[in-house]
């Protein structure tokens, strides 16, 4: 269903191209050619995320029937795993890194064989991501995923603060749809919904599996009660129960006889899988493929609807003479309008720029007044204690409350260059226009989101020996002094008041360089923290300013190119009406007679851009683009 | 020996301390009344908190401690408010209703106690959580005997104001905390139960310590999916998570136990005995096929037309009968029961036994044991000089400076605390030592039980000559370690407060 709906947008892409091509309007063709090259990538991507051991690697394994993600009772996932169609199953690494001066550097690319997949995704055969990968992509024959589907299973998040929680996050706002992933051992716990929150800002088609059914008799209290924490929260989304060890089972069976397949039947009814899937299909698959058409859709619309203002104008000036005066003066203003909005000094470019320096500047200052929060933060704690003993412990706090400040700084950035994005078509409105671009937020799949670690500073070793050397150093010189001045009172050099000195002079040094080694370690401990912020605050800016310019650089191309569109259409609706007026009766007519049947002719490609998508939603879009 | 025998001179003088110091507070009634509430907490039995995140199993471990279904339980969150079970002549229960600022908190009231099929429930009269301290629950029982169980509501909660509570009540940020060890119950290692387990170390005298914190891997059964070998796996991980140097730091030990399966276990009736034997006489695939899904277990009518014996699971036990049993055992359970009933354990005694055992509630329970009741007075005294800490601190007079100097005294005199923060010292890895000589040491310093066998390696049953050479062996190898002028100060610390457990071993040991 889907690549046939499909297929029909590229037909109908394919004539309007052909229409455009023979009135001779190359800025309207090359709109209609990028319309088809995003129409032929079909995929469609599904996070599935959730806290750890809640089963999503084998909600995964169960919706495509194979063990592509590896299960374990303990924690299994360390890698995303991106699970896509393929004629042939295969396997390929894909490692993502950037240089020294941040630039990203293309993706290596590394095909393995498919028993080995286990050792680099698992955390078992790869604890903590030594391998430094970015992800492993999955190919796979499956009919489930031919539709352009791609799963993506992400290790668990083990709350915000953590580091998968910033990967995950990072990843979000290039998701077409979510799954949060949690088990039915219990209600949803306030990390979860706190993730969900945040996730929900980011990528608005969120769903939520309760898997494990299986296993817990009391399953149904706990969706009715997670449902009702969604409810109470304000993020009403639909809640899928699933059990993968029964799809799992159903699916092993071999059984034929009659009696075997009702089984079956009922093994996959009581999965829950076959609703989940629906959603998939419908919600998520349906959803894209809608979304695709509308914008086919209203793409095709406008393409109709600039070609047939020239006809139209010229065609009621040929008709009616008289009234032709003041359709001219008409079409002049709308050109003069056309022709403001296509200055550079055109209010919508103002606010777009301004709009875009102002946002850079919030958000800069955003992150590093977060940032500044913290390191003041770790510096009092540094003070406090001894880096020797609390590094440890101190490295990991700031690199969790590092990387929940960078996720929310991205979060709000996303929310307020959408804002903008509304602000800037708002001096559009009326003129036919309400289609935002599709706005790209982040370059890598996996990348952004994933900082520096933090450096250990080097301590050096204060061993006996250099507390002996010391010592004697000190001691050497107090011993010297009041053996000197004994001596004048007729005492040998070493007399038990110099030795006694010597001690003395020796102790205080060494103490005194033991107390300076510390506070040594304390600033060098600060200026680590200071580093790795410093870091931070370079990276992770340089990433906002990156995604927030391409945001800037996408919307004035948009709106530009709308720009010239409507006055190349004006231009020549006034021109095409003046001819008109200027024709004599005969040469009218027959002109009429010729501009009707074009009209008809691209009526007939407006009325099956409308059947595209519905006679309702056509109405909609049609009350905007045909006015 | 000498040990115990410490701990009650101990014992005695801390009490003589406290007497002391409510005398010279006895002008103060907040001080004074403080002072003689942790006096006569000295001699109630140990305080053990249970605590973990939201539906960690809390409530069941309860149970499955005392051997009876006393706390409430249920799939949604249950436990709201913080509740004491202790020993009592009668089942009794009284609300202690929380003060207002300023306002003096009314009077406890009593509650009404209803029981169906022998588990408890309460029902709080309309009275408001968060106007609520506590709620202590008297039951006469032998377990509640030697300690007091106290169940929290879990952290993580949805509602904010219950994980506060708990909060509030295991880890205050003013106060030492009411409970004198805890067991905290987790189902993975999350960052939050770190969190958790941070903020319940207190600062204070004592400084301590791990030594009052054990872990617990929870809901065990359910780590392994059901599996008949998920228990295995679970000791596998809680392994693993006791050798995570992070956790070493912030508890004792961690134990995987299957609280519902110990909690059934040992409340195990006849009727469900009955119902699980019935269960293993179905043939294996029909059994297979019912134990698919929980659902399953209780809906499905395998059996009717495929048995050869032409009974079918309906007539011998309806869905009534089967969703209890689930409810009870959980699916893991009725697996294992009717496993081992078709290995041939047909008697329920010993079926309840081995089902207990293989829930690892023993471990646990021997693992509290050493930890906690063995250093009950310890860990009582370690609660009782916080106290007075506090006071001292609060309501500083002149009268009151011998009181500190001999708290001081107390602090820094005791071996036993000078174990305590050696052990402390030494799983934070503040002391460096070798591995396999920071293990020994721990064990030496009672890390792994406070008895002798236990502290020297050997087997429980050893004599008195064998302890005696091990105990001489050890003491020989420490001091040699403690004179060596090449070691380190720490090291050489660590190893004088070695030698003098060793001393007190052999000083314990008959002649």
């Amino acid at each position: 269903m889907a690549v046939s709906g499909n297929q029909a947008a590229v037909d109908l892409v394919e004539l309007a191209l052909k229409a455009t091509d023979a009135y001779d309007r190359p800025d309207l063709s090359s709109k209609l050619r990028f319309t088809r090259s995003r129409l032929a990538d079909p995929s469609v991507r599904v996070l599935v995320v959730g806290e750890f051991k809640q089963g999503k690697s084998q909600l995964v394994n169960a919706l495509v029937n194979a063990s592509v993600c590896p299960v374990d009772d303990d924690i299994a996932t360390s890698l995303p795993t991106v699970v896509k169609h393929a004629e042939s199953p295969s396997v390929t690494l894909v490692r993502e890194s950037e240089s020294d001066s941040g630039e990203p550097r293309p993706a290596e690319r590394t095909a393995v064989p498919i028993d080995q997949l286990a050792q680099y995704v698992s955390e078992a055969g790869n604890p903590g991501n030594r391998r430094q990968l970015t992800y492993a992509e999955v190919g796979i024959p499956r009919k489930i995923l031919a539709g352009g589907l791609v799963l993506v299973d992400t290790p668990g998040v083990g709350g915000l603060g953590s580091m998968h929680g910033a990967a995950t996050m990072g990843a979000l706002p290039r998701a077409d749809a979510v799954l949060l992933v949690s088990d039915a051992a219990q209600e949803y716990s306030k990390p979860e919904l706190d993730f969900l929150q945040a996730a929900r800002r980011l990528c608005p088609n969120v769903a939520c599996v309760i898997t494990k059914t299986d296993l817990y008799p009391q399953w149904r209290r706990i969706v009715e009660l997670s449902t009702g924490h969604l409810t109470r929260n304000g993020m009403p989304a639909e809640v899928f129960p699933v059990s993968s060890t029964l799809r799992l089972h159903a699916l092993k069976l071999k059984d034929d006889s009659v009696d075997g397949k009702a089984l079956q039947q009922a093994l996959m009814d009581e999965s829950g899988y076959v609703r989940l899937i629906g959603h998939l299909q419908r919600g998520v698959l349906g959803r894209a493929d809608d979304l695709d058409r509308r914008s086919v859709c209203q793409d095709v619309l406008a393409v109709c609807d600039q070609l047939a203002a020239g006809m139209r104008s010229e065609l009621s000036a040929s008709e009616n003479p008289d009234e032709a005066a003041a359709l001219i003066a008409d079409l002049t203003r709308a050109k003069g309008v056309a022709d403001e909005l296509r200055q550079r000094s055109a209010r919508w470019q103002v606010t777009l720029n301004d709009g875009a320096a102002d946002l850079t500047s919030d958000i800069e200052h955003d992150l590093r007044d977060r940032m500044r929060a913290i390191s003041r933060e770790a510096e009092k704690s540094i003070d406090e204690g001894d880096p020797k003993d609390t590094w440890d412990q101190l490295a990991v706090w700031v690199e969790q409350q590092v990387s929940e400040a960078a996720t929310a700084n991205f979060v709000w950035a996303i929310e307020r260059a959408r804002w903008l994005a509304g602000q800037v078509a708002d001096h559009f409105n009326g003129s036919g226009v309400e289609s935002l671009p599709e706005l790209n937020f982040g370059q890598g799949d996996f990348s952004s989101g994933q900082l520096r670690d933090l450096e250990q500073p080097v301590q050096e070793a204060y061993g006996i020996g250099q507390k002996l050397f010391t010592g004697l150093r000190g001691g050497y010189g107090g011993l010297v002094m009041v053996g000197l001045a004994t001596g004048l009172a007729g005492m040998s050099l070493l007399n038990p008041l110099s030795v006694g000195a010597g001690l003395l002079f020796g102790g205080k040094t060494v103490t005194d360089e033991l107390k300076r080694n510390k506070q040594r370690r304390q600033a060098d401990a600060k200026v680590a923290v200071r580093r790795h912020i410093d870091d931070v605050i370079f990276q992770v800016g340089k990433d906002t300013r990156d995604m927030l310019r391409q945001v800037q650089r996408t919307l004035r191309d948009h709106f530009t190119t709308l720009a010239e569109e409507m006055h190349t259409s004006l231009s020549e609706a006034v021109a095409s009406a003046q001819k008109a007026v200027r024709a004599d009766e005969s040469t009218r007519g027959g002109r009429a007679r010729d501009l009707r049947a074009e009209l008809d002719r691209i009526e007939t490609l407006a009325v099956k851009a409308r059947a595209l998508v519905g006679d309702r939603v056509a109405a909609e879009l049609g009350a905007g683009a045909l006015s | 020996m000498s040990l115990t025998f410490g701990g009650s001179q101990l014992g005695t003088s801390v009490r003589g301390l406290l007497h002391n110091a409510s005398q010279v507070y006895a002008d103060s009634p907040g001080a004074h009344e403080w002072l003689r509430m942790h006096l006569a907490r000295f001699d109630e039995p140990l305080r053990v908190a249970i605590a973990g995140k939201v539906k960690a199993g809390k409530s069941t471990l309860l149970n499955a401690l005392v051997g009876e279904e006393i706390a409430p339980t249920d799939a949604g969150e249950c436990t709201r408010v913080v509740t004491w079970y202790q020993d009592g002549p009668a089942p009794k229960v009284l609300l202690h209703p929380r003060g207002g600022p300023g306002v003096a908190p009314a009077r406890p009231r009593q509650l009404s106690i209803h029981r169906r099929d022998g588990a408890l429930s309460f029902d709080l009269g309309g009275t408001e959580p968060d106007r609520i301290d506590r709620l202590t629950v008297d039951w006469p029982s032998q377990s509640l005997r030697g300690t007091t169980l106290i169940d929290t509501p879990g952290i993580d909660s949805l509602s904010a104001d219950v994980s506060a509570r708990s909060h509030q009540f295991l880890a205050p940020s003013d106060e030492p905390t009411a409970a004198d060890a805890v067991v905290y119950l987790m189902r993975h290692l999350h960052s939050g139960d770190v969190r958790f387990l941070e903020s319940f170390h207190d600062r204070g005298v004592a400084r301590a310590t791990a030594v009052n914190t054990i872990a617990v891997l929870s809901r065990a059964d359910e780590i392994g999916v059901g599996r008949l070998d998920a228990l295995m796996s679970a000791k596998k991980i809680a392994s693993r998570y006791r050798s995570d140097d992070k956790l070493r730091e912030l508890c004792q030990t961690v134990v995987a136990v299957a609280g519902l399966l110990a909690q059934t276990g040992r409340t195990m009736r006849q009727t469900e005995f009955t119902a699980l034997s019935e269960l293993a006489k179905l043939a294996r695939s029909d059994m297979d096929g019912l134990l698919l899904s929980a659902d399953r277990f209780v809906t499905s009518d395998i059996g009717a037309e495929s048995s050869a014996s032409g009974t079918s699971i309906r007539t011998v036990l309806d869905s009534q009968v089967r969703a209890g049993l689930l409810d009870r055992f959980g699916l893991f359970g009725v697996r294992l029961g009717v496993t081992l009933i078709r290995q041939g354990l047909t008697d329920p005694t010993k079926l309840s036994a081995e089902l207990v055992r293989r829930s690892g509630l023993d471990d646990l329970r021997e693992v509290l044991n050493i930890q906690f009741t063995e250093r009950r007075d310890l860990l009582k005294a370690r609660s009782a000089l916080l106290a007075l800490d506090l006071v001292l601190r609060r309501e500083p007079r002149p009268s009151a400076q011998p009181l500190a100097v001999q708290l001081e005294r107390i602090m820094a005199g005791a071996h036993e605390f000078a174990e305590l923060r050696l052990l402390t010292a030494l799983r934070s890895g503040a002391v460096k030592l070798a591995k396999v000589d920071r293990l020994e040491a721990e064990r030496l310093l009672g890390g792994e039980g406070g008895a002798a066998s236990a502290r020297l390696g050997l087997d429980p049953m050893a004599g008195p000559a064998e302890l005696r050479g091990a105990a001489l062996e050890s003491l020989s190898k420490w001091r040699r370690r403690a004179e060596s002028p090449l070691a380190g100060r720490g090291v050489a610390d660590t190893a004088r407060v070695v030698v003098r457990s060793c001393e007190g071993l052999l000083a314990g040991l008959p002649r």
